[in-house]
């Protein structure tokens, strides 16, 4: 207050300058050179952000690594998955990112990917020259960029296509899950009648639609879906119209709760499910780690029940759209994968640990036990004798069905065009709220999608 | 301010607040319930037994302090000259600080981010209190301009008369009748710098220096959600602020007494 | 003083270049567009609708805060039981972070919600439907909600005001035979006009800047029938990674905000 004017006039242009070479700096920060390595293969401090593992998960992979790595401490630090992308952004920009950061294929891995270093020769050596044969395909291609960089190592994969649904309540009131979606109007009709809300779907959330149309979809015309997203085939096409019209009948005929469009999936939907007022949920085979007693017990506790019990809660093929087809469906993509951080000062030790983490047998079977993820190596399964399940007998079967099906997976869940996203998020909510036939909403999505750079053949 | 010299218009107006309060109340205790759900009081006891608890609650308690105390001084005095003193351009400026109020925290996060690179403040408190301190002075030179707007210019001047300077006038006259809006200043501070998210998220990186808004992180997960225990992470929260607010409801009142002095 | 105005106007001009790229926000060879953001943000349905929900939002909001926090400061100055528990419940919400009430909300007016129930209890049970999911009553909420959420404020600071409203005057008032509505018109409202128009400033710019509320409760749906530019910035700055479009509609909305708070402004000064 007290300065004159003229110190006023020096202080701006002080700051103009200063802040003319900022710009100029952050925006060359991310062309600059690699700077020096200070650790080496086996000693060195890495720090690893992520918004996945969880925190009860992380310190597993960590001791497992350090069994074989003493010399190399590495520091997890989890990030809430909506703070994300607005705090790995500028780190990665400057010079304070992480060692090691999660990567998810699609848009994450389209604004991210470029700050990790190539890891194809990492593989290589790790694995031998057909490194690609012993990995996920679904993971490494996700992973890898139009010039055939490998920006990171897949840690493990997730598929969406199941429906889960609790065994317990099935039995009670002696159901059986519906193979096509004249019985499921049929079973949640019965679930109605005794009061119990038959599958619950957060609407609101519509990340998690694509995952119910696309299954819809697959359902009637396998693979049509996929193709669409990469514009090999139109979004107007009949049997893609037929989806959305199925898609738009779950909230006529009783299927979806009331009020879905209001309802997110994390944390409304979820806690639903685990506090057993839903029968089915739509989820990923993420919710594996449910099936465990330690996993679910939790839980069950987070979504508000005080004495909590745990119920079988098991995967089943999607119900098919038209009845008597064929039911079930699955895509999906690498969960995430571990990147290293091109201007890492502990390159050598960084890489060590996602190397590890993604090609060792002992870091994928500490991947694959905990059951969140499966794992990208193969041959790793989950040691299903050391894992205590709600109800081994029902669920174990449909897991490893599960698992064994997603050996073969080709068609990807996370789309790298995140205006394509959401075009078609827009049109589950607009077909659902019937502020657009599913006819207009296809069409709508068709000119989207062309505007959001998809190229249609 | 309403006189009720009857027993029932003072029925009246006591079932009337009661009644419009109500709406208030409701969503508080749906909150309270949800964060006793589940594991009941145990809640509670996680969320306090969290190691990093005591840790965070300091560095919280220092950014506010600091802030506050910034805030205070840069706006008692900006107020100061925006409404008592004649300076040439003080409405230009006013508005110039008035505009700095309207970007939202999200787009500004990446210029700031290359700033406090430069400046190697990157993971300190002031990376966090000197914008949280920056876009807190519009907002609140704003209001205490209006406030002193309201103190009559007769004071200022009459004090000038006696030989006393625009600092000592300032000081004596001026300050001490401002305690009302200063305790609101103070109030709205700390809620804004308690309750900030963002910028300590961007801009902290180690355990030591982040805050107690960073609590709820170790509730939620990619695909978990532990609302009971966020719930009560954010009752336990808010207590240092409702604490703070009862505190300074005596500095709110006193200015009655003040403005009854001339 | 400096700081602050310095810090922000070089975010502001960076904010201005950056309105002119074609950038994802972190590629390190951003295309230089010109305007073409601009005229984009002209012929962009989604923003136009954002703008009407801004407007109305501004006005519902401004209105009911400013009455509710006027009448609360009034009747807390007065002589009344339990005062300090009003103030307390009025105040709490404006320090409960948004992030943490979403859920309890969504919870209170989902379809079982107890919002509904509440409904049911009164007798008006036909009123009850999931009021989120539906385009028509998802604003409404979002405006209660933030209502509930900020009336604390406008309270807070119209209860600092009225206490430089001379007792004395009020008084004399009195004996000439005033009653209550009449000093409030006559005394307590001319009083605190200052601090009317800086919370109609604040709202101003508040309205354009809602985020919070409707992104974390609603998303900005069903099919954008809560989205507001606040929401609208942060989809295209982040999920979409638009920042050059982003930056564009910040632009557009400091144009708004210094437009209508220099509206204010005049008039305030044509009073004084």
């Amino acid at each position: 207050m007290r300065s004159t004017r003229r110190t006023r006039t020096t202080a701006r242009s002080v700051i103009a300058v200063v802040s003319l070479g900022l710009l100029a700096g952050s925006l060359t920060a991310c062309g600059s050179a690699a700077r020096e390595d200070t650790s080496t293969e086996k000693s060195g401090t890495v720090t690893w952000w992520g918004w996945t593992p969880e925190l009860s998960v992380a310190p597993q992979y960590i001791e497992k690594f350090n069994e074989e790595f003493p010399d190399i401490t590495v520091k997890y630090q989890q990030i809430p998955i909506d703070g994300w992308e607005a705090k790995l952004r500028p780190a990665l920009a400057s010079n304070t990112g992480p060692d090691v950061f999660g990567l998810a294929p699609g848009a994450m891995f389209e604004q991210f990917g470029r700050f990790g270093i190539d890891l194809t020769s990492q593989a290589e050596k790790a694995l031998g020259s057909d490194w690609k044969s012993r990995l996920a395909p679904i993971g490494v291609a996700g992973l890898t960029d139009k010039n055939g960089k490998l920006r990171a190592l897949s840690a493990g994969s997730t598929f969406a296509g199941p429906v889960w649904i609790n065994q317990e309540l099935f039995t009670k009131y002696d159901l059986t899950p519906p193979r096509d979606f004249d019985e499921w109007a049929r079973v949640c009709a019965a679930f109605a009648q005794h009061d119990v809300q038959c599958f619950t779907q957060g609407v609101a959330q519509t990340a998690f639609n694509q995952d119910t149309l696309q299954a819809i979809a697959d359902t009637i015309n396998p693979g049509l879906y996929t193709k669409a997203t990469r514009g090999e085939a139109r979004w107007s096409d009949p049997d893609l119209v037929a989806a959305l019209t199925t898609w738009k009948s779950m909230f006529d005929n009783g299927i979806m709760q009331p009020g879905a469009l209001g309802v997110q999936q994390y944390p409304d939907a979820n806690n639903q499910f685990m506090s057993q007022k839903a029968a089915m949920v739509m989820m990923g085979t993420w919710y594996m780690q449910y099936t465990r007693t330690e996993g679910m017990t939790p839980s069950i506790q987070a979504a508000g029940v005080a004495d909590p019990k745990p119920f079988a809660a098991v995967p089943i093929p999607f119900p098919a759209a038209r009845t008597g087809g064929t039911p079930g469906a699955l895509f999906g993509d690498s969960d995430y994968g571990l990147a290293v951080n091109a201007k890492s000062t502990n390159r050598s030790a960084a890489i060590t640990f996602a190397t590890w983490m993604a090609t060792a047998s002992a870091g994928q079977q500490v991947v694959a036990n905990a059951l969140n993820d499966i794992a990208s190596l193969s041959g790793v399964e989950p040691q299903w004798d050391k894992i205590e399940l709600v109800n081994a007998d029902v669920q174990r079967p449909a897991l490893q069905e599960v698992i064994a099906a997603s050996a073969s997976v080709t068609e990807n869940r996370l789309l790298s065009n995140a205006a394509l996203a959401t075009a078609i998020g827009v049109a589950t909510t607009t077909v659902a709220a019937g502020d657009a036939s599913p006819a207009q909403a296809a069409a709508t999505l068709q000119s989207a999608a062309e505007a959001a750079g998809v190229a249609f053949k | 301010m309403f006189e009720t010299r009857s027993r029932a218009s003072r029925i009246v107006l006591q079932v009337l607040v009661t009644l419009m309060v109500l709406p208030f109340l409701f969503p508080l205790i749906v909150m309270v319930q949800g964060s006793l759900a589940g594991q009941g009081w145990e809640n509670y006891r996680t969320v306090l037994s969290q190691p990093e608890l005591p840790l965070f609650f300091r560095n919280s308690v220092i950014i506010a302090l600091i802030t506050i105390a910034l805030v205070l001084a840069a706006t008692m005095l900006a107020a100061f000259a925006f409404s008592k003193l004649w300076l040439r351009g003080r409405e230009v400026f006013f508005w110039l600080l008035l505009a700095a109020l309207t970007l939202p925290e999200v787009i500004l996060l990446t210029p700031m981010f290359s700033i406090s690179l430069q400046l190697g403040l990157y993971d300190t408190y002031l990376s966090v209190i000197l914008p949280l301190a920056a876009l807190q002075i519009p907002f609140t030179v704003l209001l205490a301009r209006t406030f002193m707007n309201g103190i009559p210019d007769g004071l200022f001047e009459a004090a000038r008369i006696d030989g006393a300077t625009t600092w000592q006038s300032f000081l004596h006259v001026i300050l001490p009748l401002t305690r009302p809006i200063a305790a609101a200043i103070v109030v709205l501070t700390l809620i804004t710098t308690w309750n900030d998210y963002l910028l300590p998220l961007v801009f902290l990186q180690s355990p030591e220096t982040q805050t107690i808004t960073m609590l709820p992180q170790f509730f939620v997960g990619q695909f978990s959600n532990d609302q009971t225990k966020v719930l009560a992470a954010a009752v336990i929260t808010a207590l240092p602020e409702i604490i703070a607010y009862l505190c300074l409801q005596k500095l709110f009142e006193r200015g009655l007494a003040a403005g009854a002095l001339k | 003083m400096i700081l602050s105005v310095g810090l922000v106007y070089i975010c502001i001009g960076y904010t201005g270049y950056i309105a002119t790229l074609d950038w994802d926000g972190s590629a390190p060879d951003p295309e230089s567009v010109g305007l073409a953001n601009f005229t984009r943000l002209f012929a962009d349905p989604i923003f136009w609708r954002a703008m009407a929900h801004t407007v109305l939002f501004f006005v519902v909001t401004f209105t009911v805060q400013t009455v509710l926090g006027i009448v609360f400061a009034v009747i807390l100055h007065s002589r009344i039981r339990l005062g300090v528990l009003y103030k307390i419940i009025i105040f709490v919400p404006v320090v409960l972070a948004p992030a943490v009430m979403a859920p309890v909300f969504r919870q209170i007016f989902a379809a079982d919600g107890q919002f509904n129930e509440l409904l049911r209890a009164l007798g008006m049970g036909s009123l009850a439907h999931p009021w989120l999911a539906d385009s028509a009553t998802a604003l409404p909420v979002i405006m209660g909600i933030t209502i509930w959420q900020w009336t604390g404020l406008t309270f807070i600071l119209y209860y600092a005001a009225m206490s430089q409203i001379d007792p004395e005057v009020i008084e004399a008032a009195r004996i000439d035979g005033a009653g209550n509505i009449r000093v409030l018109t006559s005394i307590i409202l001319p009083g605190v006009k200052g601090t009317t128009l800086a919370i109609l400033m604040l709202s101003v710019i508040g309205a354009l800047k809602t985020f919070d509320v409707p992104y974390l409760v609603t998303g900005g749906g069903p099919n954008y029938a809560t989205e507001f530019l606040g929401t609208y910035i942060y989809r295209q700055s982040i999920p979409l990674a638009d920042v050059g479009y982003g930056a564009a509609l910040s632009i557009m909305l400091l144009i708004l905000a210094v437009f209508f708070s220099l509206l204010v402004g005049s008039r305030q000064r044509k009073d004084a």
